[in-house]
């Protein structure tokens, strides 16, 4: 159980790797990264030899304690801090390149929209800002979805705000919208940049429980008409199952990885299959390696 | 999703008939109260405040039959200035230039000092004690030097009006430009957006709202300001007015000098306001009431 994650990913890029060499590479990878913090005199182990490998299109949950490292593993993934011990690789660039070239979205805890910009304004930000830089992206590979620097035309985004109902609020302060609103907005800025992967710390934490509901099931269909490789942290197991291929599990201080569940739930998931039996048994494992990490 | 509500998903007129065949009457929102009187009284309120300290002002000197020399009557100073616009117009023409000009240079100084805190820890140290400094010296006491420097050219006023206005500026700079969105700061961080694209999009709009708090505040020490300088040493100004007209006992003129003066504050504290109503439209302080009124 502990490793069949793990190989399969690396058993699937093989076989890309035949048909063409940029697939070949993984969206992410982990090899034994170790991060410490120091917060004043303290030193706190955030991470110890973590090995994970996300493959492109994949969507991957990291679900553990609070203080586990799984959001410190998301922002090693952006390039946001940098490992100590082990590498990390996005799409085989440092993290740290692929920030500058823009080869992934962000979405925050919180919307973070800013409160000056309307609806469509706040979605363009990150389009706008470092145009210089992703403009010269030396990509390897001409094809035009390996150059993320431009985002999505204006067409394709308001075809996407409209796919998730903000149509309405284009012209809308984020002052004006409710808390789900604001965060499908935070949502479609993500997408708006036409990256190859999502990178999302806990987008839904902050949600009642109906609306994050829904969150989960709007979030499955922009995915699926702009297939991207998605790493998804939560604390919610729900959540974790009803989106992922796959759900890391990870265990609190130092933050490690227990065990990575396959969830071989069938696609296009609706909100009937958190009543699946197959949805309860996954739920019910993870549960259980949570436990166990507990113990540890 | 099989089971629409019709009600939800119909156009209001269908609505209406399903309330209808449920035996219910169609549901309409209350008519809002129009309370016409008291929306002009709270539209008179502020000239209703003005003119009840200018009626009491002068019931007080009637009935207490006061000396003008100690306190004259405001219709008798207004009748003053009304019958002086040059003298008034002229000298607060001067007064207004420098309060101004003191206004804007200590902006333009304060926000350049702030942004350079903002940025570096080691000018941040370095500069705070000059700051603090400034700030516990009473200015007045350097109205003399400046005197010294630029004898009678209007720049002792402007320094003077600049001094005084811009610790608030950079105080309020400084908090402004930092109390950005750690979020949000993080978000442009992960496409790499520079200290600039940062400084421009996330720090001088979060530092508006504290620029214009500062700037209202700056609007009458810039006053203050020029007014001292002019009392120092001056051929012209609402301050030298008001200095030549105390020593000549000039009662009307002194107290004019003290009502022009006191107009031209509020004019541009109220110019100030209608900016910021516009520009910071997004931000709460502009979302009208919070009595629950």
């Amino acid at each position: 159980m502990f490793d069949t994650g793990l190989l399969g990913a690396d058993m699937l890029s093989n076989e890309d790797a035949l048909s063409n060499e940029l697939e070949a590479a993984p969206a992410v990878s982990f090899e034994a990264v170790s991060k410490w913090f120091r917060p004043g005199n303290r030193i706190i182990h955030a991470l110890s030899q973590v090995s994970l490998t996300v493959a492109p299109e994949e969507f991957v949950s990291l679900i553990g304690p609070t203080g586990c490292g799984k959001s410190t593993m998301l922002r090693l993934a952006g390039g946001l801090l940098e490992a100590d011990r082990g590498e990390v690789r996005v799409h085989d660039r440092s993290p740290v390149e692929a920030r500058r070239q823009k080869r992934y979205g962000f979405v925050p805890q919180n919307p973070a929209l800013l409160p000056w910009r309307t609806v469509r304004d706040n979605v363009s930000l990150l389009c706008e800002v470092n145009r210089r830089n992703s403009n010269s992206s030396p990509s390897r590979n001409s094809s035009p979805s390996s150059n993320s620097s431009a985002g999505m035309s204006d067409g394709d985004k308001l075809a996407m705000l409209d796919e998730i109902g903000l149509t309405p609020f284009l012209d809308a302060l984020p002052q004006e919208l409710s808390g789900g609103l604001q965060q499908r907005v935070s949502i479609a800025r993500a997408f708006a940049l036409g990256t190859p992967l999502l990178l999302m710390d806990e987008p839904f934490s902050a949600l009642d429980e109906i609306t994050r509901a829904d969150m989960r099931y709007l979030l499955l269909d922009l995915w699926r008409s702009n297939a991207k490789t998605v790493l998804f942290v939560t604390h919610s197991i729900p959540e974790a199952v009803a989106l992922s291929d796959r759900v890391v599990v990870l265990s609190g201080r130092p933050g490690r990885v227990t065990t990575v569940v396959d969830v071989a739930l069938s696609r296009p998931r609706h909100a009937d299959v958190e009543d699946s039996d197959e949805f309860r048994r996954i739920l019910a494992e993870i549960r259980d390696a949570l436990r166990h990490g507990w113990s540890n | 999703m099989t089971r629409t509500d019709p009600v939800e998903a119909g156009p209001p007129e269908q609505s209406a008939s399903n309330s209808d065949l449920a035996g219910l009457p169609p549901d309409q929102p209350p008519e809002l109260p129009r309370r016409p009187v008291r929306r002009a009284f709270l539209l008179a309120a502020p000239f209703i405040g003005l003119t009840g300290l200018l009626v009491a002002w002068e019931v007080y000197v009637e009935v207490r039959d006061l000396r003008p020399l100690t306190l004259p009557q405001p219709s008798a100073v207004l009748r003053h200035v009304a019958e002086n616009p040059g003298f008034y117009a002229q000298n607060g023409w001067v007064t207004v230039q420098e309060a101004f000009l003191g206004f804007v240079l200590a902006f333009v100084a304060a926000v350049a000092v702030a942004t350079a805190m903002a940025h570096s820890e080691f000018f941040e140290r370095a500069s705070t004690p000059v700051i603090v400094l400034m700030q516990s010296t009473p200015v007045a006491v350097l109205v003399p030097i400046f005197l010294l420097w630029f004898g009678f050219s209007p720049w002792p006023k402007i320094l003077t009006a600049m001094l005084f206005a811009w610790v608030p500026f950079v105080a309020n700079a400084l908090i402004g430009l930092r109390s950005v969105d750690t979020d949000a700061h993080e978000l442009l961080r992960s496409v790499d957006a520079s200290r600039w694209e940062i400084y421009w999009r996330l720090r001088v709009p979060h530092s508006l709202p504290y620029l214009f708090a500062a700037g209202r505040i700056c609007v009458g020490l810039a006053l203050v300001g020029a007014v001292v300088g002019e009392f120092f040493n001056s051929r012209d100004g609402l301050g030298n007015a008001a200095r030549v007209a105390q020593s000549r006992l000039l009662v009307n003129q002194l107290w004019g000098s003290v009502f022009v003066l006191a107009f031209i504050g509020v004019a541009f504290v109220l110019l100030l306001m209608a900016v910021e109503k516009r520009v910071l439209r997004w931000h709460s302080s502009q979302a009208g009431s919070h009595r629950g009124v």
